[in-house]
């Protein structure tokens, strides 16, 4: 992150305009080495911005989340705009919403910065587990230099980064009002390794990996909240008439849960990882979508998130597409 | 020991497939009695998710049935059920879930005989995989 | 106790229902054991609380058949529990617990476990960095709601006795257990005042149901609420969160009726038929949340529904952290 305070200027001025409601963005945490989303309506506000391998969140959920209560009569619908700081998987999110109209582009100011990679909490918790005072992280390359409490510390950069982020081929926002920070030139290709990995094995070795896995899951429906995409009025996983899942914890529904989730945000999953961040039962959903994305980049040539213009997956066809498997 | 007989349950879309099973009823072609036939109006009508709720709740395999490519009668609806029976048979075959017990086939009105020997491969092919006990409810 | 004897412990207990924590794939929760190898015994909290053993995820209260031979049973649990290893935390949340599913109406569903279970707690040598049980009135050693306690000191476990339940255990095998002599006890102290003293978060509760009463319109709960996504990991990691929802599983000849946690956190939660929804945003059910776990609880049952284990921080994805509420809160 090149300069915080050039960045947090930027935003202040954008939090300043009469048509902007506020800015989310990303404050330091409550201990150790969190960061919160943060939502500044002031100047002042903004001066707890941060910017820095920490910041994992994808804030494009927030533009989904606030509730459209309705109004009392005669009020009219604010019609003001919401500034929101992305990276580059989150800037393809808010693509992906104004595709599909679930906003307007009119509605956001986006404010793109350039992202090297963010950490996975997990390598995160197992070294700093224990740190309760700020852990700082700057990005210097090849490694992080973290500081706790004033001491330096280095590590190297593979060692805490999150995986996806390791094959990220977007990394400069693909759309921005404002760019915050110098263009990352480095290209990375995303090869699809850990997808390829579990194809490989044979059918009853993944049934037994998934069955271990969806076992474990709690449906906290954590996955479906953190997803920018995941923003149907009222979830199928939730509805009685007819049941499509049952609400009781099992196996077979668990696995329907996650197969339907995968369904509906085929060719819209942007692969920001947002999903496996947020389980609490640990349970590795990148795997999964991303072997959605990479059949719908092969069978369809379709990549989500890329163009405002776009249809959607679902609702255009090709006479060519494949026939393979069709008696 | 007797065989085991799978439970197929087949979406037959209503102008085509459907009155291709119903074709192949009134020529007396057999075929063996295992599948329960779904009648919708369209292939493109199938939810995904009806395969799913399917194998939850027992079936050992799902066929869905639809018009031609090109000649479907609200003419595209064949279209876009074959890219969604494309994508949820990845994600099964993925999760680990037999690919064969989950087929897309086009049969036309007048293809009685193509039905039959649609059929009688799908509960072949899961005959030799045996019961589907993945993500059964019961 | 010596620590070597804990296997043959294990074997004895096992005789009954033995629960204790397994890790499962990189997650530690409470499952049946038969054997001393299965158990993890170094590990700060489990991920999935306890309650779980009590007051399952997904419990059928009946099941039914219909037709010429129609019969509804319910199903019976029988046999003794015993939960072994559980945290004076996770503990103390049962006697929380105990006393919602007990008031008016005896739930027996839970109660009849209850009753059947014992609970052998296994105190906290290192806290972990969230937890705060010390400002709710709990310890590291703290034998609410505990049948026995044990203390991990360098080759024995150091026993305490709290209620009959705990007692029948060693009268059960008494060649496990030997008398503790001062010694011993100076050197479990030592551990429980190291362990607290390592704990670093803490809030002072005193006075804040008053508090709490009045800042119901203050714009702090706006503020907060803004970043939750909603999704219920705090309600269902929550050792004494107790929300459930009893929905019917049926086909055309048979079915049953289920108990399922619910999460106040979600708008479903106190969706009417008719469409209205008293709670429509986060920031209703947010701060709902936390005036029934710090105001309306203590007010109907005399404690706070908290036991400072730190799940909740632990595992909210958007930094959600009660002890800064809590904290912001005695500010106002």
């Amino acid at each position: 992150m090149a300069d915080l305070a050039k960045m947090r200027n930027e935003i202040k001025k954008i939090v300043q305009r009469d048509d902007v409601k506020y800015v989310i963005g990303y404050e330091k945490g409550t201990y150790g080495w969190r960061v919160s989303p943060s939502f500044a309506r002031t100047p002042e506000e903004v001066d707890k911005f941060i910017f820095s391998p920490l910041c994992v969140n994808n804030l494009a959920v927030y533009l989904v989340l606030e509730e459209k209560l309705p109004l009392p009569k005669g009020v009219e619908k604010e019609k003001k705009k919401i500034g929101i700081v992305v990276k580059g998987c989150d800037s393809r999110s808010v693509v992906q919403l104004v595709q599909e109209k679930a906003i307007s582009r009119d509605d956001v100011v986006i404010l793109g910065v350039p992202c090297s990679g963010v950490v996975d909490p997990r390598k995160m918790k197992e070294m700093f587990g224990k740190e309760i005072g700020t852990v700082a992280i700057e990005d210097k390359g090849e490694k992080y230099v973290i500081v706790i409490d004033g001491k330096k510390r280095e590590v190297l950069k593979e060692e805490l980064v999150s995986e996806n982020c390791k094959t990220c081929q977007y990394q400069n926002p693909v759309i921005s009002d404002i760019l915050i920070g110098d263009e990352i030139k480095e290209k990375k290709e995303e090869n699809y390794s850990k997808v390829k990995e579990l194809e490989e094995k044979s059918t009853q070795e993944r049934w037994d990996y998934w069955k271990e896995k969806f076992e474990k899951c709690i449906r906290c429906y954590a996955c479906r909240n953190c997803c920018p995409v995941c923003n149907c009025k009222k979830c199928m996983a939730e509805k009685t008439t007819p049941v499509w899942i049952r609400r009781s914890v099992s196996l077979s529904e668990n696995a329907g849960f996650h197969i339907m989730r995968s369904l509906h945000t085929a060719g819209r999953c942007i692969g920001c990882g947002s999903c496996e961040r947020v389980c609490p039962m640990d349970i590795p959903l990148s795997k999964l979508y991303k072997k959605v994305e990479k059949d719908v980049i092969e069978l369809f040539d379709y990549r989500a998130g890329l163009d405002e213009e776009e249809k959607p997956l679902l609702s255009v066809y090709s006479v060519d597409d494949s026939n393979e498997y069709i008696l | 020991m007797s065989e085991f007989e799978p439970n197929i349950v087949a979406f037959l879309c209503n102008w085509c497939s459907y009155a291709g099973a119903d074709l192949a009823g009134t020529s007396r072609i057999e075929y063996p009695p295992n599948v329960k036939a779904i009648r919708v109006m369209c292939s493109g009508r199938i939810n995904p998710m009806f395969i799913v709720n399917a194998l939850q709740e027992g079936a050992d395999g799902v066929l869905i049935g639809g018009c031609h490519p090109g000649d479907c009668h609200y003419s595209q609806g064949n279209y876009y059920a074959r890219r969604k029976f494309q994508i949820i048979r990845k994600i099964l075959e993925y999760l680990g879930i037999d690919p064969a017990r989950v087929r897309m086939s086009w049969v036309s009105a007048s293809e009685g005989q193509k039905f039959a020997d649609v059929i009688s491969e799908v509960i072949g092919d899961v005959k030799k995989i045996g019961p589907a006990k993945n993500i059964n409810r019961i | 106790m010596g620590k070597d004897r804990i296997g043959k412990l294990v074997q004895i207990l096992s005789r009954n229902t033995l629960y204790a924590p397994v890790k499962r794939d990189g997650i530690t929760t409470f499952e049946k054991v038969e054997k001393v190898e299965d158990i993890k015994f170094d590990y700060q909290n489990s991920d999935v609380p306890p309650k779980n053993v009590l007051f399952p995820q997904t419990e059928t209260t009946f099941k039914y058949t219909l037709g010429k031979d129609q019969k509804i049973e319910v199903p019976k649990e029988n046999g003794k529990n015993i939960i072994l290893g559980i945290r004076p935390c996770d503990a103390r949340s049962f006697s929380i617990l105990d006393k919602v599913f007990e008031k008016d109406f005896l739930d027996i569903y839970y109660s009849e476990k209850r009753e059947n279970t014992t609970l052998i707690g296994l105190s906290c040598n290192e806290p972990g960095i969230n937890c705060f049980c010390t400002s709710l009135d709990g310890g590291v050693g703290d034998k609410e709601g505990l049948d026995m306690l044990l203390t991990a000191l360098e080759d024995e476990y150091f026993v305490e006795i709290a209620t009959d339940k705990g007692k029948a255990i060693i009268e059960n095998s008494p060649d496990l257990f030997s008398d503790a002599s001062d010694e011993h006890a100076k050197k479990k102290d030592e551990i429980n005042k190291r362990a607290e003293s390592l704990m670093k978060r803490g809030i002072s509760v005193e006075g804040i149901e008053e508090k709490l009463d009045k800042i119901f319109d203050d714009d702090l709960w706006n503020e907060i609420s803004m970043k939750c996504i909603g999704c219920s990991v705090c309600t269902y990691l929550c050792p004494t969160c107790h929300c459930f929802d009893i929905q019917d599983e049926a086909t055309l000849r048979e079915g049953r009726r289920i108990r399922v946690w619910d999460s106040c956190s979600n708008p479903e939660y106190t969706l009417q038929a008719s469409g209205y929804n008293p709670r429509p945003a986060r920031i209703n059910r947010i701060r709902n949340r936390i005036y029934h776990k710090y105001k309306y609880y203590p007010k109907n049952f005399k404690v706070i529904a908290c036991v400072g284990c730190g799940r909740c921080i632990d595992k909210c994805s958007v930094n959600m952290d009660i002890v800064e509420v809590l904290s912001r809160v005695k500010k106002i």
